[in-house]
């Protein structure tokens, strides 16, 4: 029970001193928000004095006469309701309902598409592993090559060759926009159109994340393969399937699994590039706006939620490991 | 125990690959259907999420608010040197001194509800508080002296402010916007208003409007559904152009042929705003560097190979500048001298050395010009990531090195920009100057090259003046007041030929290239889009107001 109170109070004070970060970080940020949108207004013609006041008198000032302190403390009265404020990018929308519209999109495609990228390369990293010195091997210098190549240049080539070329994949969008003008419906088309949107996206995300995966457990297939207890195995003459399978595999994943975890955490980031590549919505691209204009409300929120996940998928996975490992319990 | 176990992990195992089959292959691929139906399809620039606003006072308000929906008394066409055409309005007058407009309005217009358009409604735009005229026009008051006329007096002459009142003012219901407690938080989702087309639904994608049955003019809007899409990147935009999938978008591409080659997609130049080396000009103001002295600023403005800068850094698609910052053809008739038509478009550091040694500078042993033993060294920034301009800024570190002028090139963040340029600490800039709507470059005088438009180095400048170069001269200050006063174009050009010989002499801007502005539209589905022959309005679809006169203008192709 020990450990548990211990790991429990540690995420705790880990939890209160991000929250704390997450508040001061944007007040050192220098510039205004308002400027920063007159001058873009500026870039497509005349803009009147009469916008410029509108502008300021909607987004204010940025300097606050409160102390720091009371900023402080009021932020957190506002956290504790669950109002993260409102968005000067998209004024006037709430923040939290900013995130709530993206929050699906994000956790289904970029989830998913984390998921079958890691079933995918432990599964065929096992294989290498298991496999080495024959061809199987090939799968790990091509997996990798995938992943250094810059994502968004993967992204835009494959858009440019199976979306405007061959035209097998819709270009933009989370789902039909021009099909569903009035948004989404709850109709199987609609599923259909989602599915069939995100499919590139989706694909795109796996070839770039796979290697990794692969590369990391074939190395400790083979380091795990010349382990004696395999050779014991071996010796019994169990089934090569089984030594693969209940012997090998499952002791090589462990590592992966611990790193499934975090990157699990960090799935709620969204995938900022792909977003923007394939116009897809989703929490990533709210970070980015968030950031290019000092929307100071939509950045706290966003990062946030990001910290809170990854948190709160480093503290499930610190409890499963004390279940299955009991060292980690007396060591923690 | 151990089997049923295994025999369940294969089950899990199974599905979770049924489910990556289902996700990353043999999707159907129906998506290059239908360039035509009926719906046009619009990006204006706006990225996803979409924030419903229709709020014209609104900063982020949607494209299709202003224009298409809202409308104006006139619409100016910023392209040509010319009247602009009444949409509310019919016609307007000024009186003997610029004092008083009467604008006379069209009968018989209803507002989208049903309700009259009346001259209250004109009355209550002009007076909204959201527009604070008082105060920025010195409007002293608006009065319907009957059905159709208007009248609206100022405390001072408001010749120059013709676009601003009648062509940027949003005409807004008296009946719902009366109603409406604080201007900043309304949404307006439901806009009552006169343009031609209503809103027919909102998502976070995308937006469609509908031709508005009320319209003024009989069987206008042809084009009856409009849908505006949010688009995230411009590489999604070309390539859905080139899909034929998007029927009218505004952006900058470099290689315009990759989207019109699909025989759908026709495209239109219309460079409008001017690209200058922002310099810190004066002095007296607190600015320092060598680029104060007006000698080394007129070398570097001859070292500049612009035929140069244009090809490479801007794909040819520029217009060539003038000094006088008068838009060539446009604004011809304000072009006191012929000779400061163009802006030099080759180098020549010959000239640049003379103008330099005649001020007193002598070439070091490192081929740089310096004055007492301390180099010429400017610093030239450009914001990253803005890749014509960082192009630009490292063509003109080499043509000035050639010539003998040491120029630092680096590129800043946004925000650095912005805080540079409104202190006045920076020595270089490459930057922009906002075109003006109407053809009078009055605008660009007052708001960039006026000494009323600036403040001393280190405090920001005012909201609405763009002086950036920090530039003051009681000349030019004397002569833009003079062009404010009079509507006799004699003796605004005058006023103007005294500016014009002040700036392109001390060059507080050095002028470079005229940017591209580039719309892209269907014109196998569509027509009645502006083109080069018939330019009758901004095509682009940001255009506001203009947008609108585009929309109602077009029709779909038999």
């Amino acid at each position: 029970m020990k450990f548990y109170a211990r790991r429990i109070t540690f995420y705790l004070v880990t939890l209160w001193a991000t929250i704390s970060l997450n508040f001061l970080l944007p007040r050192l940020m220098p510039g205004d928000p308002a400027d920063i949108m007159i001058a873009k207004l500026q870039r497509n013609g005349e803009i009147s004095a009469t916008t410029i006041r509108n502008i300021q008198l909607m987004l204010g000032s940025s300097d606050d006469d409160s102390s720091l302190w009371d900023q402080y403390v009021a932020y957190w009265g506002r956290l504790l309701q669950g109002d993260l404020g409102v968005s000067v990018t998209k004024y006037p929308a709430p923040v939290s309902e900013l995130i709530a519209n993206a929050l699906p999109w994000t956790i289904g495609l970029v989830g998913l598409a984390t998921i079958i990228s890691f079933v995918l390369g432990v599964g065929l990293g096992a294989i290498a592993g298991w496999r080495r010195g024959t061809w199987v091997d090939h799968l790990v210098p091509s997996t990798t090559v995938l992943q250094s190549i810059p994502y968004f240049w993967l992204a835009l080539i494959l858009v440019s060759i199976f979306a405007v070329n061959l035209r097998w994949f819709p270009i933009i969008g989370g789902y039909d926009v021009f099909e569903f003008p009035a948004g989404p419906d709850p109709s199987w088309a609609f599923v259909a159109s989602v599915i069939e949107h995100g499919t590139l996206p989706a694909l795109t995300i796996v070839l770039s994340s796979v290697g990794g995966w692969l590369f990391g457990m074939r190395n400790m297939m083979v380091s795990t393969l010349s382990e004696d207890y395999i050779v014991t195995a071996e010796a019994k003459g169990l089934r090569p399937r089984r030594i693969l399978g209940a012997y090998a595999a499952r002791n090589a994943a462990i590592p992966s699994i611990a790193g499934f975890s975090i990157t699990l955490g960090t799935v709620v980031a969204g995938s900022i590039v792909m977003e923007q590549v394939f116009t897809y919505p989703g929490v990533g691209k709210l970070m980015f706006q968030a950031v290019q204009n000092n929307d100071y409300a939509l950045m706290q929120g966003v990062f946030l939620v990001i910290t809170i996940t990854v948190l709160a998928a480093n503290f499930i996975m610190d409890l499963v490991y004390g279940t299955i490992d009991p060292r980690a319990r007396q060591h923690a | 125990m151990i089997r049923t176990k295994r025999r369940a992990a294969i089950a899990a195992a199974a599905g979770a690959a049924a489910l990556a089959l289902a996700f990353t292959g043999c999707a159907p691929s129906d998506s290059g259907e239908s360039g035509g139906g009926d719906a046009l399809r619009v990006w204006a620039g706006s990225q996803t999420p979409l924030t419903v606003t229709f709020n014209p006072y609104a900063p982020n308000v949607l494209h299709a608010a202003l224009g298409p929906i809202y409308e104006t008394l006139f619409s100016f066409n910023k392209t040509a040197d010319e009247e602009p055409t009444g949409l509310l309005a019919e016609s307007y007058e000024f009186n003997e001194d610029g004092t008083q407009l009467t604008v006379a309005l069209k009968d018989g217009v209803t507002w989208n509800d049903g309700e009259d358009f009346a001259a209250d409604d004109v009355v209550f735009s002009f007076e909204y508080e959201a527009n604070d005229y008082a105060n920025q026009v010195g409007l002293v008051s608006a009065e319907a002296t009957d059905e159709t006329t208007v009248v609206l007096t100022f405390s001072t002459p408001q010749f120059t402010n013709e676009f601003k009142l009648l062509g940027n003012t949003w005409m807004i219901p008296e009946h719902v916007w009366s109603e409406v407690d604080d201007f900043t938080t309304f949404l307006d989702e439901e806009p009552v208003a006169t343009g031609p087309y209503v809103v027919e639904a909102t998502t976070e994608a995308s937006y469609t409007v509908v031709a508005n049955e009320q319209f003024r003019e009989e069987g206008k809007p042809a084009v009856k559904t409009v849908q505006y899409v949010a688009l995230d990147a411009n590489q999604s935009a070309q390539d859905l152009l080139a899909a034929g999938e998007l029927d009218w978008a505004g952006m900058f591409v470099p290689n315009p042929d990759d989207v019109t080659s699909n025989g759908i997609i026709s495209t239109i130049n219309t460079p409008q705003d001017p690209t200058v080396l922002y310099t810190c000009a004066n002095v007296d103001l607190g600015c320092a560097g060598e680029q104060t002295d007006v000698a080394v600023r007129q070398a570097l403005n001859v070292a500049i190979d612009r035929g140069t800068i244009k090809d490479k850094a801007f794909v040819g698609l520029t217009g060539d500048i003038s000094p006088a910052f008068t838009l060539m053809p446009r604004d011809e008739k304000w072009l006191a001298d012929p000779a400061n038509e163009v802006s030099p478009q080759t180098s020549d550091a010959a000239a640049a050395g003379q103008i330099l040694e005649s001020a007193g500078y002598v070439k070091g042993a490192d081929g740089f010009y310096g004055k007492d033993g301390a180099t010429i060294e400017l610093d030239l920034i450009s914001v990253d990531g803005w890749t014509d301009y960082n192009d630009a800024a490292k063509l003109i570190g080499e043509q000035a090195a050639e010539a003998g002028i040491k120029v630092n090139v680096g590129t800043v963040q946004w925000q650095e920009f912005s805080d540079a340029r409104q202190t006045g600490q920076f020595e270089l800039i490459v930057g922009g100057v906002i075109g003006t709507s109407v053809a009078d470059p009055y605008q660009i005088y007052k708001d960039w090259f006026s000494g009323t438009s600036t403040v001393a180095v280190g405090s920001e400048l005012q909201p609405g003046t763009w002086n950036f170069s920090r530039y003051s001269n009681p000349v030019v200050d004397e002569a833009v007041a003079a062009a404010a006063a009079t509507n006799d174009d004699a003796a605004k050009r005058e006023a103007y030929a005294t500016i014009q010989t002040e700036i392109v002499r001390d060059l507080p801007y050095i002028p470079l290239v005229i940017n591209a502005t580039q719309t892209f539209f269907n014109s196998k589905d569509f027509t009645g889009w502006p083109t080069e022959d018939d330019l009758y309005v901004f095509p682009p679809a940001w255009g506001s107001s203009s947008a609108g006169v585009v929309l109602a203008n077009l029709e779909p192709a038999e």
